[in-house]
């Protein structure tokens, strides 16, 4: 409870500030005042509009996200039980991993469009990347010593695989699911922003509003998806605690 | 050095087995050429770009961001860092504030600094500052909390100075958890940069890339990808090659896992 109040003491003072400079005229007319940013998404809110870009987003980003950890973890597991999938995969992720994956939506856009496939396609290779380094890591640092204990005691190599490594490398899957998580909702506003062909999603609104001088507009699409990613990475720390309860120590945030 | 080079050759080979079979498809017919030029066509496009000298205004623009905002933030961070792993009310006031706004994308924020900034430099220097400060502050403050107290104990013992302590313990303690920061924050930087640029830019890679897109000239998208992608991958090593140099003590950094 302490802690929360101490948390809350600087961002409580930034708007205080910004709402006493706003209200005296000190900031330009485009920094909207906090009060009429909560009312206008509130109001975005109460009539449904925020709702449906919001859902519009959401189902880019997390189809990505589904689509980027599933292949990610699940590669990256084979690759660190299996030498011919380490074998082939390492040097490609790690060649490839500095690389800005943004960098591939153009070309995306050349291959399917400014379509929704295009942003959930980029969404789905950025968020390989941490899972499947997180998955690969996460099995080769499984101590053997654990793996020759359960073979010891008559345990077959798929349920070594299910019982001892996934177990063992859930810690560090889950970091790297929660990288992915934030870099899905980065990856949802640029690819948003950057274009959108339905007129849908919290990234187009953001620059819809500010084009149409709408700045009261935008600041409360922008607080959107702020809570937006705020919200999901509590519910992943949720599910993570949970999943890892016998590991008291991991994901206190 | 025999093992060495069939090791590297080894790991190459699953690159070069995915670039061949990019060649394959792209000369097989099936596809349309346009949408899928051969690393050829993309190779004669690239080296064009170097040959026009186009690539050079905007390689430059998109490097001044990268590295403003990198360098900003890693002076700002690695300061802000230590002074609230130093001061407990800093402490307590910033480590919460950076835990909670973590996991928003701040990159949302961008259309405010275009507003405030404007469309040139300095909007991107600050977002990228602003992403980069994150993990710099964060990993200098556990890193600098981490330091073994035994270390400050026994130079104290030993009669350090408090400057002394900083200089020659407390620093090198952490220096590699402020690296492990400044290595994430680097690829940040120029995915930002990227990211901004393609928004909304007169000039920088990002910028070129995202024009040649709508332009259709479909074989400068994948040269200028390619552009990016090499200085994604220079900027990496460079800063791996920095860290084993400089922190020498520390095993070397591999690169993953």
């Amino acid at each position: 409870m302490r802690r929360a109040a101490e948390g809350l003491a600087i961002p409580v003072a930034v708007l205080a500030v910004w709402e006493a400079l706003s209200a005296t005229g000190v900031l330009p007319r485009y920094v909207s005042r906090p009060s009429a940013v909560g009312a206008e998404l509130s109001q975005l809110v109460g009539s449904g509009d925020v709702v449906q870009h919001a859902a519009v987003s959401l189902y880019r980003s997390m189809a990505g996200l589904a689509i980027g950890a599933l292949s990610g973890v699940v590669l990256g597991l084979l690759s660190g039980s299996i030498r011919a999938f380490a074998v082939f995969f390492d040097p490609l992720v790690s060649f490839t991993n500095p690389v800005p994956k943004i960098a591939i939506l153009p070309v995306l856009i050349v291959w399917f469009g400014i379509t929704d496939t295009s942003k959930i396609v980029l969404i789905a290779i950025t968020t390989f990347y941490p899972c499947f380094i997180a998955a690969y890591a996460g099995v080769r640092q499984v101590q053997p010593a654990w793996i020759w204990a359960a073979r010891n005691m008559g345990a077959r190599a798929d349920q070594v695989f299910r019982k001892v490594i996934v177990p063992a490398a859930s810690p560090h899957i889950l970091g790297g699911l929660r990288i992915a998580l934030a870099l899905a909702f980065i990856l949802m506003f640029a690819s948003e922003a950057i274009g959108t062909a339905h007129r849908a999603g919290l990234g187009y609104l953001v620059i819809f509003a500010e084009s149409g001088g709408r700045h009261d507009l935008m600041l409360a699409a922008i607080t959107a998806i702020g809570l937006l990613g705020f919200a999901a990475d509590r519910l992943l720390l949720l599910v993570a605690r949970r999943v890892l309860r016998w590991q008291p120590e991991v994901f206190r945030a | 050095m025999r093992r060495t080079l069939l090791r590297v050759a080894w790991r190459a080979s699953s690159v070069a087995l995915v670039l061949a079979l990019w060649e394959g498809v792209a000369r097989s017919g099936l596809v349309n050429p346009r949408l899928f030029p051969s690393l050829a066509t993309i190779g004669t496009e690239f080296v064009s770009l170097f040959t026009t000298g186009i690539i050079w205004e905007h390689l430059g623009a998109t490097l001044v961001r990268v590295a403003g905002g990198f360098s900003a933030a890693a002076a700002a961070g690695i300061l802000l860092g230590f002074v609230m792993a130093r001061f407990v009310v800093f402490g307590r006031l910033f480590e919460p504030f950076f835990s909670a706004t973590y996991p928003v994308p701040r990159v949302a924020v961008y259309p405010i600094f275009v507003l405030a900034f404007g469309l040139g430099h300095l909007s991107k220097i600050a977002l990228v500052f602003l992403e980069c400060l994150y993990p710099i502050a964060i990993n200098t403050y556990y890193g600098t909390r981490a330091v073994d107290r035994q270390y400050v104990w026994a130079s104290q013992n030993m009669g350090a100075s408090p400057r002394q302590v900083f200089w020659k313990v407390v620093i090198p303690a952490a220096a590699p958890h402020i690296f492990a920061g400044l290595r994430i924050a680097l690829p940040v930087a120029l995915v930002i940069a990227v990211i901004t640029e393609m928004i909304g830019a007169t000039e920088g890679i990002g910028y070129l890339v995202a024009y040649a897109a709508a332009s259709l000239s479909r074989a400068q998208v994948f040269a200028g990808v390619l552009v990016i992608a090499i200085v994604g991958f220079v900027l990496d090593r460079g800063i791996t090659f920095a860290r084993d140099r400089l922190i020498f003590w520390e095993r070397p950094s591999v690169a993953i896992g």
